[in-house]
Parts: C-alpha cells; sequence; structure tokens
C-alpha cells in the first residue's frame, strides 16, 4: 500500500505536464494563426525587393491603409472585412501600378539607396495623410455576432483568425500561381532572371515593374483587410508590420514564396513561444533575436536560394 | 530582308561599331566572323535595339527599326539568340519557351510553335518540366534556339552559337540551323568558328575593329588570304 503522498505526487506531474502540453499547443496554434497573417504580410514586400531590388518602406503603410478601407467599409456599409480584398485589391494594385510607372520608374536602376530614400520620403506622406484623415486613434473591427471560440481539449481556436487566417494562405496561393502559371507571372519572373534577355522576349520592362510593385501593393492591402479584424488599427503600426515583412524575408530566405511561408509561419511560432516564456512585452525581441541567430548561422535564410520558383 | 546602312552603335561615350552597312536576304544564312571585341555582339544588340547608342539606319521588310524600343523589335519578327544563351535559369525549359512567345497571342498558334520546337529538338521535349539552370551547355543552346524560334521570326539573330560546346554538339546544332533555314527563316550568325561559319552560311562579312573590312560569299572569303592568315590558320 502506497501513502497519500506517493499517490498524489505522480498524478500532480501528470496533472502539470498535460498543462504544459496544453500551453505548448495553444502557443503553437497562436503562432501558427498569427504565421499565417505574416506570410500574407511579407510575400508583396519579398517579390518587390526581388525583382525590383526596391526596399519598399512604403508597404507597412500600403498595409494599413488596407486595414483603413475594410474597417471603413465594414463600418459605412457593412462589409466584412473578409470580402474587403475582393475591392482593396484592384484599388491598391492600380495605386502601385500608378506610383511606380509616374514615380518610381524614374529611379529604379539608381542605387539602392537612392530608391530607399524615395520610399521613405513616399511612406512618410502616406502615413502622414493617413494621420490626418484617420487620427491617430486606434481602431477596431467589432462584429455584432462575435466569431465563436472552439475549445479543442483545452486548446482555444479563435474561428476569426482562422478564417483570417486560411483567407491569408490563399490569397498566398493565389499569389503562387500568378507568378508560375499566367503569362504576366512569367514575365515577372523572367525580368528578375534576366532583364536584358526579357526584353528581347517582347518585355517592355517598366511595365512589368510597374505590375509587380502593383501586385505587392495589392497583397499589403489585401493583408491589411485580414489584419483588421485582429490587430486594432492605426497609422502608428505602419512601422510594426514593415520591420515583420523585413524579418520575414531574411528570416525564410529572399525572393522566394517559398521562403515567405517558412519565415512567415516560423516568426509567428517564434514569437508566440517568446510570449509563453518570457512574457507578451518580449515577443517581438525574440523575434528579432532568432533573426541574429539566423544571420549569424545561416545568412541565406531557412530557404533561400535565388530567384522565384 | 534585313539592310543596315551606316549603322554606328556603342556603349555611352564608347562607340564600338563604325558604320556598318550589312545586309541578309530571304531564306539566307548569312555570317559576321571576327575577332574577340571586333563589335560583333555590339552590332546584334544594336539590331535589336538593346544597345545604349546607335545612330544609321535598321531596316526590316522596308520598315526603319530604327527608333523602335527593344520589347518590340520581336514583334516586328527579328528573333535574337544571345551570347551565353542567356536563359532564365530558374524557370522550366517550358516557361523559357513560353517567354519565347511572349508577344504572340494566340494560344493555338502558341501550342503549334511548341510542338515544332521539341520536334527540332526531342531533347527539350524530354526535359520540358527541368529549370533551364540545370541544363548542359547544349542543351541550353537548343533551349535558346527553340526560345527564339517562339516567337515565330523571319529572321534569327544568333550569337556565338558553338561557344564552349563539344564538337559533336556543334554539328547537331548547325543541322538544325540548315533546317530552320529550310523552314524559310533567315539566319544572321555570329560565329568564332570560321569553319563552322563557312559551312552554314552563304555570305559573309568580316567586322574588324568595329567595321566592316571584306565581304563575299563564304567561298570568296574561304580564299581571302586576310582572312585565312589571321582566323584558318593556313
Amino acid at each position: 500500500m502506497a501513502e497519500p503522498s506517493d499517490g498524489l505526487r505522480p498524478r500532480f506531474l501528470l496533472w502539470l505536464s498535460v498543462r504544459f502540453m496544453t500551453l505548448l499547443l495553444q502557443n503553437l496554434v497562436n503562432g501558427l494563426l498569427l504565421g499565417g497573417l505574416y506570410v500574407c504580410i511579407a510575400i508583396g514586400f519579398s517579390l518587390i525587393w526581388g525583382v525590383l531590388n526596391i526596399i519598399n518602406l512604403l508597404h507597412g503603410s500600403i498595409i494599413v491603409l488596407g486595414s483603413y478601407i475594410a474597417y471603413y467599409a465594414f463600418t459605412m456599409f457593412g462589409i466584412s472585412p473578409f470580402l474587403a480584398p475582393l475591392f482593396v485589391i484592384p484599388m491598391m494594385f492600380a495605386f502601385g501600378y500608378g506610383l511606380q510607372l509616374a514615380v518610381l520608374n524614374r529611379v529604379v536602376d539608381k542605387p539602392v539607396l537612392i530608391t530607399l530614400t524615395l520610399t521613405f520620403g513616399l511612406d512618410l506622406i502616406l502615413n502622414n495623410f493617413m494621420l490626418a484623415a484617420f487620427t491617430a486613434n486606434f481602431r477596431r473591427v467589432v462584429f455584432k455576432d462575435p466569431f465563436e471560440t472552439l475549445d479543442l481539449y483545452g486548446v482555444i481556436i479563435p474561428v476569426d483568425r482562422v478564417v483570417a487566417m486560411a483567407l491569408a494562405l490563399v490569397l498566398t496561393l493565389a499569389f503562387y500561381l500568378l507568378l508560375n502559371s499566367s503569362r504576366i507571372g512569367r514575365a515577372i519572373v523572367a525580368v528578375r532572371n534576366d532583364r536584358d534577355a526579357a526584353v528581347l522576349m517582347g518585355v517592355n520592362v517598366k511595365q512589368i515593374y510597374a505590375v509587380t510593385f502593383g501586385v505587392g501593393a495589392a497583397f499589403a492591402g489585401a493583408a491589411g483587410c485580414l489584419l483588421s479584424v485582429v490587430f486594432p488599427i492605426s497609422p502608428m503600426s505602419s512601422g510594426l508590420y514593415l520591420g515583420k515583412a523585413f524579418v520575414i524575408c531574411v528570416l525564410g530566405g529572399l525572393g522566394s514564396i517559398g521562403g515567405a511561408l517558412i519565415g512567415g509561419l516560423a516568426l509567428g511560432v517564434i514569437e508566440s513561444m517568446g510570449v509563453m516564456l518570457a512574457g507578451p512585452e518580449h515577443s517581438v525581441l525574440t523575434g528579432f533575436l532568432v533573426l541574429l541567430a539566423v544571420l549569424a548561422i545561416k545568412p541565406t535564410g531557412l530557404a533561400g536560394k535565388r530567384g522565384y520558383e | 530582308m534585313l539592310r543596315l546602312t551606316n549603322v554606328s552603335a556603342g556603349y555611352g561615350q564608347i562607340q564600338v561599331v563604325r558604320d556598318v552597312s550589312l545586309d541578309v536576304g530571304e531564306q539566307e544564312i548569312v555570317c559576321l566572323i571576327g575577332s574577340n571585341g571586333a563589335g560583333k555582339t555590339t552590332l546584334l544588340r544594336a539590331i535589336s535595339g538593346i544597345a545604349p547608342f546607335c545612330v544609321g539606319t535598321i531596316e526590316f521588310n522596308g520598315e526603319d527599326l530604327s527608333d523602335l524600343p527593344g520589347h518590340e523589335i520581336v514583334t516586328r519578327g527579328i528573333a535574337h539568340v544571345p551570347e551565353g544563351r542567356r536563359l532564365f535559369r530558374t524557370m522550366s525549359i517550358r516557361d523559357n519557351l513560353l517567354m519565347g512567345a511572349f508577344r504572340r497571342r494566340s494560344a493555338s498558334e502558341i501550342k503549334h510553335n511548341l510542338d515544332r520546337v521539341y520536334h527540332l529538338f526531342p531533347r527539350l521535349a524530354e526535359r520540358r518540366d527541368q529549370a533551364a539552370g540545370t541544363l548542359s551547355g547544349g542543351e541550353q543552346q537548343m533551349c535558346a534556339i527553340g526560345r527564339g524560334l517562339m516567337s515565330e521570326p523571319k529572321l534569327i539573330l544568333i550569337d556565338e552559337l558553338s561557344l564552349g560546346l563539344a564538337p559533336q554538339v556543334v554539328d547537331n546544332l548547325a543541322k538544325t540551323l540548315l533546317h530552320i533555314r529550310d523552314l524559310g527563316i533567315s539566319i544572321l550568325l555570329v560565329e568564332q568558328d570560321v569553319e563552322i561559319a563557312f559551312e552554314l552560311a552563304s555570305r559573309g562579312f568580316l567586322l574588324d575593329s568595329g567595321q566592316i573590312t571584306v565581304v563575299g560569299t563564304t567561298a570568296e572569303l574561304a580564299e581571302n588570304p586576310q582572312i585565312k592568315l589571321a582566323y584558318i590558320g593556313a
């Protein structure tokens, strides 16, 4: 006959380890749900960097603009932010296409510092325009009938985030198909591979640049729509999103969809684990620490290779 | 069909080609020979509208091409197989070939041309899904020529057919070029290997330090003392 204290300890340990596993699983789920959105944040940024060799500092503000459009479409017309990409994508494409054609194409061949400065300036303009138009107050999409949360053996799964992540992955798939199975996508990849040879094939490179920037902006806007249901909306968030896009691209390896996918999901999980182990205030820090480690050990990123595949 | 009159071309301040006049007829292979740095590649780039600087007239089937931007040239019926192949390395053979047909809109026509290229180069058909960067040199040249054919050109400019390839591979490619000519396509061939060039072409031009110094049928060129001394080594 065992004494009561001996029976209690194993049971306590079992309880503790189940609790721990549940917590771990919960954070993994949180991380993946977040990561799906991060993938969507990064693909457009990665495309523009890879094809145009422009580090688009405007990216974060375009995401926020997408969020605002989704927010106002929701509050004024009652359109669900999940449907907002349907009109935000064409709007942001037109914006990006026009911007590249009218402004960025003038300096696209110049050293990277010039394009960096230009997109920095454009970002200041767009961001301050949003501050003036929408104020710095945080906005939030609040559904009348909130989405449910599922409880799977103690792991809480918020349905709105699952929908957002699923849509983000659908967008990523659409992005993949656009680049790999469409005529215009082939031209984008061809220009990235060899610009002169692409000209010989009859590709108008300046136009493809504009299309590329337009596609990058369109997906940034779409990411903004999905983010609007998860995060509060403010012009101040643009720097945060831009930083994430940066980390994801470097983490996953620049210039491929696979890289953005791996980088985005990895960052989501890393941040979420950081929350669990070190507390919410350190989530961004963990992301950057892992980034430093990756840069030191495998500078090409986790899936780094040349070209869009 | 192609006629260059007093064409000078180069890069910025540097004039590489001076006052060149040459012509290519219907269904004809013409070779352009000359040593390294003579300006052969620059001349082809000038025809294709991608030389940074070019003056003179370039006429093709009665149309003046001099002021057309580079990406419009292919729509007039001139394909360019550039030096070093310049394939889109991360893309599959099939996608490379489809890029050749970028300005053609009819799906059935593109399909027809794709089949024609696969028929001409069965090797490409076997490896259609393989990334172009992983091909051997000979296969890459096949892919580059096939990509050129996809635009359904009337004239192909080929820059250094034999560069870095084994003699046997070059022989096969040469046979294919004759076949392409028989399809009604003219070829302007830039070639270091004078023997191959003379075997294929009916006429030739010698480009020396940016200027055409010798013109004639390939039989005449083969007997020219200057060419014999410098290029054939006899």
